[in-house]
């Protein structure tokens, strides 16, 4: 231990004084900051970084930079990451975003693993998850460290390196496949959740606030006296050994948006349901196509007494907006200027969100959603673009077919692939009259194409589900060299669902959660109680963007309306919300456990109104606002992967 | 229709081996009594139910049936934890998903419940001109690990018992899943094992 060390911890974590106290309450009444020495014994700064910044928004303004630890004291490691106070020029959010995000001492007992990016562009960041599979939000090395970071964990903490991911570290490595499973893929039970959270409320004190930066010291004592003194319960009581501090900063996120979202739906006390819940019921009720264009008015006629004319503008601006009938060849003309460029990208996706495109249109309108040409680009550039295009395609294509038979037979990975993709072909949408029949030539693009693509991101090879991605974009593009670099673009975005760590998904289903706390709590506490807060019964709805819950020609049209990335980019998780919202009566009411809900959810296939979905969403995403995106993670597909290519690589892969 | 007995019991399956091997098939032959030629593949995992009446005891069978892509197989301890039976499903028309069907095996020895029936199908055994694994070398090696072994055929519902034991049975599950049944079932009263719920 250093002298240095030692000194620098006097300006903030006196923590060793907890040691001594033994007593939460105790710690608490100890105000006094200057601690002696002797106080410190047994803790150490074994890390110290400057400039650790967290990026809760995508705006650059709301970056926040903070200085991050690790503290050894005894046999136990902490980590700390303290915001540096008044760097963000709006107030208000600062403070909020501040408090929610400090990590007060968090011991490394509590963290199942560390994964390291290294982007070759841009700063180096770890994320650090939680063994209740709660994360911190991503920590951006400005100043580098990250390497010195690991070893130092490495120092003091058993780390190995994950076989999946040369870039996961686990801290708790659980040799058994199953715990590794639930590990990765769990979210906190339902004792813990609820034991947590009653208990987090204790700490949200409303001084929290008023706090300066040196005063951080309590909190950081504080919470590492209170885990000294949980550990010596853990033997008893293992509910008590909980990230208490992750857990406060979920209930602050979730309490904000209560009060939000209430302005908007104005919480009815008698039931406990707010008017939007009650409203989804109505709908639920009246599954029929007549609930389309009359809904304003509907609303209108079922609201309480509003007293406030502004919030009930509000409400019925943002719920329920009557979906449009699809963008024609007319329209489509009005968007473009004379050679060829859409003018107003904003107003055509907002256009397409409300009503889609008309079929013959999509193969034209699909190319620009898809980010396959560019909303500047002219005619002249376009068609100069699909003919180095295609040729481009020729030459990946014929990475393939230049592979003869006996070279194929000394080339297992190739066979492999080519089998998967071979089975899968025949039987995707085959009872369309596209591809039925035998020898039907779609089925071989199909085939042709995805093997394709497995040679040009030959990392993520192809996987179960792809097929389904690739199906109606064919269908619609016709060309083979134009379906395959759609279906590339879309691979941009998508491609991360297929991640052998299931990383994609995981985000996903972890932002799902998050979003269902924040816009239907007891639906969230159901899930909790029941065991259902890995959301693995939406799997597939996640996985392949709904393509096996409608008819295909829903499909086209709910994939064109996301495509437009409007209102947000993760309007399909706000589609998860809404259409489990819409049955949330049923699935609580029937007492759904996990089994019976996945089954029940399966055989939702074909039997949810899309545009209620689309709406649904839409006024449920207008409400979450900012503290909806805030729980999505950065990065979560269909956002374009924040890292450079090594995103796709999937280490240890069979296929 | 399962008749109300005494007894109700559940047990808890799960279908496990390569990618269309015929699980989803055989699961839907046994649930729904049909075939599909080109039977979608399963994303993430789907989940069936179906009710066997047994003398006095009603059995309910509920049975996961899970995505085969290696990419997918970190899912698999979520859907097989638990049950009380585990049927691997290998196509023997292709000799890699026998070997597959192995790997899901040793798995399940390593880490599934002990008490854990498990099962070897193997499926597709209308076509026998394209056969690649031989019947006795999967029912030796069934006979090595302590499997129920048998060829089956979704499509065309071979190995169903005759129709004197289907009335029996109430409805017409291939042996496959009699057999599988009558398993639970000694394991059951041998062991007083908790897999079978009893109410």
């Amino acid at each position: 231990m250093l002298e240095t060390d030692l000194h620098d911890l006097s300006d903030d974590a006196d923590y060793a004084a907890s040691q001594q106290q033994g007593s939460t309450t105790m710690m608490r009444t100890d105000s006094g900051r200057g601690s002696s020495s002797s106080e410190h014994e047994g803790a150490e700064v074994v890390y110290s970084k400057e400039n650790v910044t967290i990026h809760p928004t995508q705006f650059a303004s709301e970056r926040i930079s903070g200085r991050l630890r690790l503290i050894k004291q005894g046999s136990c490691l902490f980590i700390t990451w303290i915001p540096y106070k008044g760097q963000n020029s709006n107030a208000k959010l600062s403070e909020r975003d501040r408090n929610l995000y400090t990590i007060r001492g968090v011991p490394f007992t509590e963290v199942r693993s560390i994964r390291r990016h290294t982007p070759a562009f841009g700063w180096q960041y770890v994320i650090i998850v939680l063994s209740s599979g709660l994360a911190f939000p991503s920590l951006y090395f400005y100043n580098g460290g990250v390497r010195e970071f690991l070893a130092t964990v490495k120092q003091h903490v058993f780390l190995v390196r994950s076989e999946e991911d040369a870039n996961t570290f686990l801290v708790n490595d659980f040799q058994n496949p199953l715990q590794r499973t639930l590990s990765s893929l769990e979210l906190p039970r339902s004792g813990s959740i609820a034991s947590a959270v009653s208990s987090a409320s204790v700490d949200v004190s409303p001084s929290n606030s008023e706090r300066r930066a040196g005063e951080d010291s309590h909190d950081e004592r504080s919470r590492i006296s209170r885990y000294g003194g949980k550990q010596r319960h853990k033997a008893q009581d293992p509910a008590r050994d909980l990230p208490i501090q992750i857990l406060e900063k979920f209930s602050l996120v979730t309490k904000f948006a209560r009060e939000t979202t209430s302005q908007l739906f104005r919480e009815n006390h008698n039931n406990g349901f707010s008017v939007a819940e009650m409203r989804i019921q109505n709908q639920s009720s009246l599954d029929s196509p007549q609930t389309s264009s009359n809904d304003l008015e509907k609303v209108t006629d079922d609201s309480p007494v509003v007293q406030d004319p502004i919030q009930f503008d509000k409400l019925t601006l943002v719920w329920g907006k009557p979906r449009q009938p699809p963008l024609g060849s007319e329209e489509w003309a009005t968007f473009l200027d004379a050679e060829g460029r859409v003018l107003d990208s904003t107003s055509l996706r907002k256009r397409i969100f409300y009503g889609g495109v008309e079929h013959n249109l999509r193969k034209e309108v699909w190319a620009f959603l898809l980010g396959f040409h560019a909303y500047n680009s002219t005619y002249a550039e376009r068609e100069y673009l699909q003919s180095i295009k295609r040729s481009e395609y020729l030459t990946i294509k014929n990475q393939w077919q230049s592979i003869s038979p006996e070279q194929a037979k000394r080339f297992t990975k190739f066979k492999e692939r080519k089998g998967l993709i071979e089975k899968d072909v025949v039987r995707t949408d085959r009872s369309l009259s596209f591809f039925d029949g035998d020898e039907n030539p779609n089925v071989k693009l199909l085939h042709d194409i995805l093997l394709t693509y497995s040679f040009y991101n030959f990392d993520l090879g192809y996987c179960q589900g792809m097929s389904d991605f690739l199906s109606p974009i064919l269908f619609v593009m016709g060309d083979e060299s134009e379906s395959f670099w759609c279906f590339v673009a879309l691979m941009e975005r998508l491609g991360p669902n297929f991640n052998r760590d299931q990383t994609g998904m995981h985000c996903q289903l972890f932002a799902i959660s998050k979003l269902v706390e924040l816009l239907d709590t007891p639906l969230h506490n159901y899930f909790s109680q029941h065991d259902c807060l890995n959301y693995f019964f939406c799997f597939r709805w996640v996985l392949i963007q709904f393509k096996r819950e409608f008819a295909y020609e829903k499909v086209m049209h709910l994939w064109e309306v996301l495509w437009t990335h409007y209102p947000s980019e993760h309007l399909h998780l706000y589609i998860c919300v809404a259409v489990l919202k819409r049955y949330r009566n049923k699935i609580m009411g029937e007492q759904m456990d996990f089994d019976t809900l996945l089954k029940f959810i399966n055989e939702l296939s074909g039997h949810i109104d899309l545009d209620a979905a689309i709406r649904d969403a839409e006024a449920l995403c207008v409400c979450a606002g900012e503290n909806g995106a805030a729980n999505i993670p950065p990065g979560t597909p269909p956002s374009l992967p924040l890292d450079d290519g090594s995103y796709y690589i999937q280490q240890d892969e069979v296929l | 229709m399962a008749t109300s007995g005494n007894k109700n019991i559940n047990a808890k399956l799960v279908l496990l081996g390569d990618v269309g091997a015929g699980k989803s098939s055989l699961v839907l032959r046994f649930v729904k009594g049909q075939f599909v030629e080109f039977q979608e593949s399963t994303i993430g995992a789907a989940f069936f139910s179906q009710t066997l009446a047994v003398n006095d005891a009603t059995v309910k069978f509920e049975i996961w049936d899970t995505a085969g892509q290696e990419r997918y197989h970190s899912l698999a301890p979520m859907y097989y934890r638990g049950a009380a039976a585990a049927i691997i499903v290998y196509d023997i028309t292709n000799q890699g998903s026998f070997d597959r069907a192995k790997k899901w095996v040793q798995e399940l020895q390593a880490q599934g419940n002990p008490n854990m029936v498990m099962a070897l199908a193997g499926n597709k055994s209308d076509l026998l001109d394209s056969r690649k694994v031989a019947a006795e070398d999967a029912q030796t090696y069934a006979q090595e690990n302590g499997l129920f072994f048998m060829e089956t055929s979704a499509k065309s519902a071979a190995n169903q018992r005759d129709c004197r034991e289907c009335n029996q049975y109430r409805i017409q599950p291939g042996w496959f899943w009699t057999d599988l049944l009558k398993g639970l079932q000694a394991r059951h009263v041998a062991r007083r094992t908790w897999f079978l719920v009893q109410f």
